[in-house]
């Protein structure tokens, strides 16, 4: 029968073997993510950077006498580290909670997810200028060595431990929260925290205990994984998206669906590498998008019609920090004297990110809109230009173009999968989505992988203007982002802007007075997509690359920290954002791997210290300065609303 | 019932149900609403009423049953379709949007019948030519003066009536009010209650309203449920003196 | 100090985000004492006693049991203390059983009822231990609302309206309940519409309008005071 399908058993059964093992891998995980959503309506992105530690964990336990020489401890193994690393794993998380994650409750889910990128990136970042990008290996332990010949094929006996042992820690946690008492009180306040606390229960502590065992699953999954991959700062990060994935398709609120779907998607995963290799890496993403057209919900999920109106945007009306004619002139101003006072590349860069954090600023500031994929259109525009311009030789202006609708044809399709989903959900998926690109991009020969499209030709502008020229490029580019910032400005202040506010302000009321919101989200999202393209496109004609990192998730997180830090929803927010990070990045270079870390830490402390942004800040400093103007006008008659001095108790 | 009942209706729900998780919110549930009439949905808590509004305004899709409006199936339709034939609703907590002034509030309504809202490449100003209108609505509910201040610095009880002109703004032919006058002061409830009486001259407005004295001033026809299900209907003497209405709210003599 | 009183609630404000739902309610409640607050939808009833159960957090005022004040306190803390809640929309939970349920709330003082008292008092319950919480009806989920909080040992219960929407032989078993409740020596405030309920059980009442105590009756003066209570009460 194999002979017959041309296929051998021993592949068919050995990457079936490995797709189990990641499938188990993928539940345990799922598992923590799934419960941690439920009861703290966290979407725990440092999950991966929790697995990480799990398996470095394991491997410092082993390598003690090496880290402190002369102190005569032990070297631990694998044993004791199944035991001690999900303890201290869990400890971290716990503390995490503490710290962090528990200042975010009652925050819109955005701030959540931020704020655990953050934590990823930091983790992530400490480890990889620890250990670079290198592997370290942990050995199989002694007891588990060897196989078993099941004729067919060999059968390590590490992975049959492996399998098992996740089994058992899946069905031993399905257990404990659907059959004990402990279980019953979590079960109890994810449904209605409210009331369980009447009763005396101290649920933040319980929301505490609980994320802590979430991570603590992760550590666990970290040192088994620790024999099987490689040991590395990276090993989480690729992870996590996939689990975002699981999740989704599993859907939420049950505990089951989350270890049957990864199972399941492992093994789908590891028979596409059987029967179609190319398509192995994006099947898991490429099954998302399937359920999410048939079962918006997840396979396992209820329907959740929970809606949380967007408390994010910090633009005044009226104020003249948004005043577009006026800041039109200012930069345009600027951006002539720019390139005279610093390297015109570096001018350049920043002009392509600032409007890149611009279009992103479109869906999540002024709609309200969590979007996390948006690597995937400013990247694949950045390909198609560099590919036209140097392939087949498109003129500069056309490349771009073509790029740019690229980008908006992929933000519709992108578009129309997620935006039936909101809040977390919705960024889950665009996330996922962005990582079918990025695999795309990895394997499609046009692409070149690893290496890109390199020495794309800047050319010449209508046939005539000599782009290698750098002021020429320069002023070409200032005159990209102006017109890009122009039009920004006129959505935004369009009829068409005005509903897309009031569907962030309050989408029910906007269903009420007639409009077909799905419609408004839908279109401000592919012109978002479309003028993310137009930054991508641009920057792949000025640095003469298109590659890898255009389209890698933390490109995304990029535009979101751009706009974070300048003030979401704000028009110069995503700008400033943008000064600040490139800027940051420049000064830090020689810090070398630091950056990330930096970066991790900057969208922390913004999520903990500074949620309106710089130019938010300033808004509330400069209202709060013309209220006391205008009392002190009134004769200090004080005109603030009754309610404010009712609630000032 | 005869078809020339059924003209002068403009609502009718058949045997509407609403069941959450097995638990029936609503059930079974006829309700005809006549045209240019006030008509008032009361009952004790958890009766069922926000839910029937919420199947009329198909916020909520029922398990079973037909909302006919003027006589058109309108059962499987969406949200927002539903609004642009003429059911607008008002929200039990005030539905404003906070951060835009109280002219483009009124604005947001009045924008969506000139039918320019997906065009993103004009200006905003396109839409001063609906200032004149925007006026009258604010002045009709005495916010005139505040026209340009962001809505969420406005007392609770003027938000309420800036919803109230928002809803008026797109000229509903059946208005659902969700407890208009709740958490307002007494002098608030008065002026709702004196703008909803002025609006129903050609339209018909469908409310559900705890305070009692609202009611017996203002409805032509109430509709009593209790545990989902229509205890009682009629005009507001009628259902005063009805045993059973009476029970539902005072409690029974049951021994 | 058996005729102090027991729990006092003095001037007490509370808004629901923007809209305030007690404007100033003064009342208390003595050890022992079965009273009511009676008054019609959306007078502040519920939220007087998800007030006192640290349930809202923007509030003003004084709620003392003796002489601790609690309005500042945290639910769980004032749960600890002996006060217990069983709201109007009874919070069963859909995905714990009925003995799940009814074992979730932990004891707070000794003296609460062994489970055996319980299905004494609620036979409809024994036969229902594994079902699924809202498998059950109305009523039983009402009992089981009730039944549960009876096993911690909280001496200051409070009831939301505890017979809404129930078939009156259920609610005859309530008062029952209720009644038996007074004389194990434990303190209810009770939400009611139903009057002619509460008038069997009630030492007080007091009347709620608009947020605040609009009047009270004791139990003696019922009958000489009927038509007033009905127009408070009445369509």
């Amino acid at each position: 029968m194999f002979e017959l399908i041309g296929i051998s058993p021993v592949l068919l059964f050995g990457q079936l073997l490995i797709g189990l093992i990641n499938g188990v891998f993928y539940s345990m995980m799922s598992l923590g993510v799934a419960i941690i959503f439920g009861m703290l309506r966290i979407g725990n992105f440092v999950h991966g950077a929790q697995y990480m530690l799990g398996a470095f964990g394991a491997w410092y336990l082993l390598h003690l006498p090496d880290i402190f020489p002369g102190l005569g401890l032990p070297s631990l193994g694998y044993w004791w580290a199944l035991v001690l690393v999900p303890f201290g794993v869990g400890l971290i998380g716990a503390l995490m909670e503490r710290l962090f994650i528990r200042k975010v409750y009652d925050l819109e889910h955005a701030y959540g997810l931020l704020l655990t990128v953050g934590l990823a990136m930091m983790i992530e970042g400490i480890f990889n200028v620890g250990y670079g990008a290198a592997g370290q290996q942990y050995s199989v332990p002694e007891s588990l060595r060897g196989g078993i010949n099941l004729g067919f094929m060999f059968m390590p006996l590490y992975r049959v431990w492996v399998i098992v042992f996740a089994l058992l820690v899946c069905f031993a946690t399905w257990y404990v929260i659907e059959r004990t008492k402990l279980g019953s009180y979590l079960r109890a306040a994810t449904e209605n925290p409210d009331m369980v606390r009447a009763f005396g229960i101290n649920v933040p502590r319980m929301l505490m205990l609980t994320y802590a065992f979430g991570v603590g699953l992760a550590g666990l999954a970290g040192v088994m994984a620790a024999p099987i991959y490689q040991v590395s700062p990276q090993m989480g990060q690729s992870i996590i998206i996939t689990i975002f994935a699981v999740v989704v398709i599993g859907g939420m609120g049950s505990i089951f669906g989350a270890i049957v779907t990864g199972l399941m998607l492992g093994l789908i995963e590891g028979l596409t590498k059987v029967f179609y290799p190319e398509g192995s890496t994006t099947v898991i993403f490429i099954i998302m998008a399937i359920v999410l057209v048939f079962r918006p919900a997840g396979l396992f999920g209820k329907e959740t019609s929970a809606h949380h109106p967007s408390d994010i945007a910090a633009a005044r009306p009226g104020s003249f920090l948004e005043n577009g004619r006026l800041w039109l002139i200012v930069m345009a101003v600027g951006g002539s004297i720019l390139p005279f006072l610093v390297y015109p590349v570096f001018a350049m860069k920043m002009l392509c990110l600032a409007l890149f954090a611009s279009a992103y600023n479109l869906v999540f500031g002024y709609v309200g809109l969590l979007a996390f994929g948006h690597a995937a259109f400013y990247g694949s525009s950045a390909y198609v230009a560099a590919h036209t311009a140097s392939i087949w030789g498109f003129p500069t202006e056309v490349a771009i173009l073509s790029g740019v609708a690229a980008a908006t044809a992929l933000g519709a399709l992108f578009g129309w999968l997620a935006i039936r989903r909101q809040g977390l959900y919705f960024a889950m998926i665009t996330l996922a989505l962005a990582q079918i690109v990025y695999f795309y991009a990895i394997q499609a020969p046009w692409t070149h992988g690893e290496d890109g499209i390199q020495s794309v030709p800047r050319g010449y502008l209508f046939g005539v203007i000599d782009l290698n020229e750098p002021l020429n490029m320069y002023f070409f580019v200032l005159a990209i982002f102006l017109c890009g910032f122009a039009l920004i400005y006129r959505i935004v202040r369009s009829p068409f802007g005005q509903v897309l506010k009031s569907i962030r302000e309050n989408e029910p009321r906007s269903i009420s007075l007639g409009y077909s919101t799905d419609r408004f989200k839908l279109i401000a999202f592919t012109l978002s997509a479309g003028l993310a393209g137009l930054a991508g496109g641009t920057k792949a004609i000025v640095f003469q690359i298109a590659s890898l990192a255009d389209l890698y998730f933390m490109t995304s997180a990029d535009a979101l920290l751009m706009t974070l830090i300048g003030g979401v929803g704000t028009l110069l927010g995503p700008i400033v954002g943008a000064i600040v990070v490139v800027t940051m990045q420049k000064e830090l270079a020689t810090l070398g791997s630091w950056v990330i870390v930096v970066q991790g830490s900057a969208f922390v402390l913004c999520v903990l210290f500074l949620r309106k942004g710089i130019v938010g800040t300033l808004e509330d400093f400069l209202s709060r300065r013309e209220e006391r103007k205008r009392i002190a006008a009134d004769g200090g008659k004080a005109s603030a609303p009754a309610l404010d001095s009712e609630a000032a108790s | 019932m005869n078809t020339a009942q059924s003209e002068d209706n403009i609502i009718v729900a058949n045997a509407l149900t609403k069941r959450f998780h097995g638990f029936a919110a609503v059930s079974d549930v006829d309700l005809s609403v006549r045209r240019h009439s006030i008509h008032a949905l009361i009952g004790p808590n958890g009766a069922g009423k926000t839910t029937m509004f919420n199947l009329i305004t198909k916020f909520l899709s029922p398990t079973e049953g037909r909302i006919l409006f003027n006589g058109r199936d309108i059962t499987t339709e969406p949200p927002a379709r539903v609004a642009r034939r003429g059911i607008v609703r008002s929200f039990q907590i005030s539905a404003i949007y906070p951060r835009m002034s109280v002219a483009d509030n009124v604005r947001m309504a009045l924008q969506r019948p000139i039918g320019s809202s997906f065009h993103f490449w004009k200006s905003v100003k396109s839409l001063s030519v609906l200032d004149d209108r925007i006026d009258e609505l604010l002045d009709a509910v005495g916010l005139l003066a505040s026209r340009d201040q962001a809505a969420a610095g406005l007392p609770y009880g003027r938000k309420r009536a800036l919803e109230f002109a928002t809803t008026l703004a797109l000229e509903p032919e059946l208005m659902l009010l969700d407890e208009p006058t709740s958490g307002l002061g007494h002098e608030d409830v008065d002026r709702i209650a004196d703008l909803i009486k002025q609006v129903s001259a050609d339209r018909t407005i469908l409310m559900v309203e705890h305070n009692l004295s609202v009611v017996a001033k203002l409805a032509d026809a109430i509709t009593v449920l209790a545990r989902g299900k229509v205890l009682a209907e009629g005009s507001y003497s009628e259902i005063s003196e009805n045993p059973e209405v009476v029970e539902a709210y005072i409690g029974g003599s049951d021994d | 100090m058996t005729e102090a009183a027991d729990l006092t609630v003095s001037n007490l404000n509370a808004w629901y985000g923007e809209s305030q739902a007690l404007h100033g309610m003064d009342f208390n409640v003595r050890r022992g004492e079965v009273v009511t607050l009676l008054g019609r939808n959306g007078a502040g009833k519920t939220t007087t006693l998800r007030s006192i159960m640290g349930l809202i957090k923007r509030k003003t005022g004084e709620i003392r049991l003796g002489d601790e004040e609690l309005q500042k306190r945290l639910p769980e803390y004032i749960a600890r203390r002996g006060v217990a809640y069983c709201p109007e929309e009874r919070g069963i939970f859909a995905s714990l059983s009925v003995d799940e349920n009814l074992t979730l709330p932990p004891v707070v003082a000794p003296g609460g009822m062994s489970l055996d008292d319980i299905f004494a008092l609620f036979p409809n319950l024994a036969e229902r231990r594994g079902s699924q919480g809202t498998k059950l009806s109305g009523g039983e989920q009402q009992m089981l609302a009730i039944a549960r909080i009876l096993r911690t040992g909280a001496t200051i219960l409070l009831l939301d309206e505890p017979t809404e929407g129930l078939a009156p032989v259920i609610v005859k078993q309530i008062g029952q309940v209720i009644g038996k409740l007074k004389e194990r020596g434990l303190t209810v405030l009770l939400v009611e519409q139903n009057f002619r309920f509460a008038s069997k059980l009630a030492d007080r009442h007091y009347v709620v309008e608009h947020g605040r105590i609009i009047d009270t009756i004791d139990a003696a003066d019922v009958a000489a005071s009927m038509s007033r209570i009905e127009n408070y009460l009445k369509v």
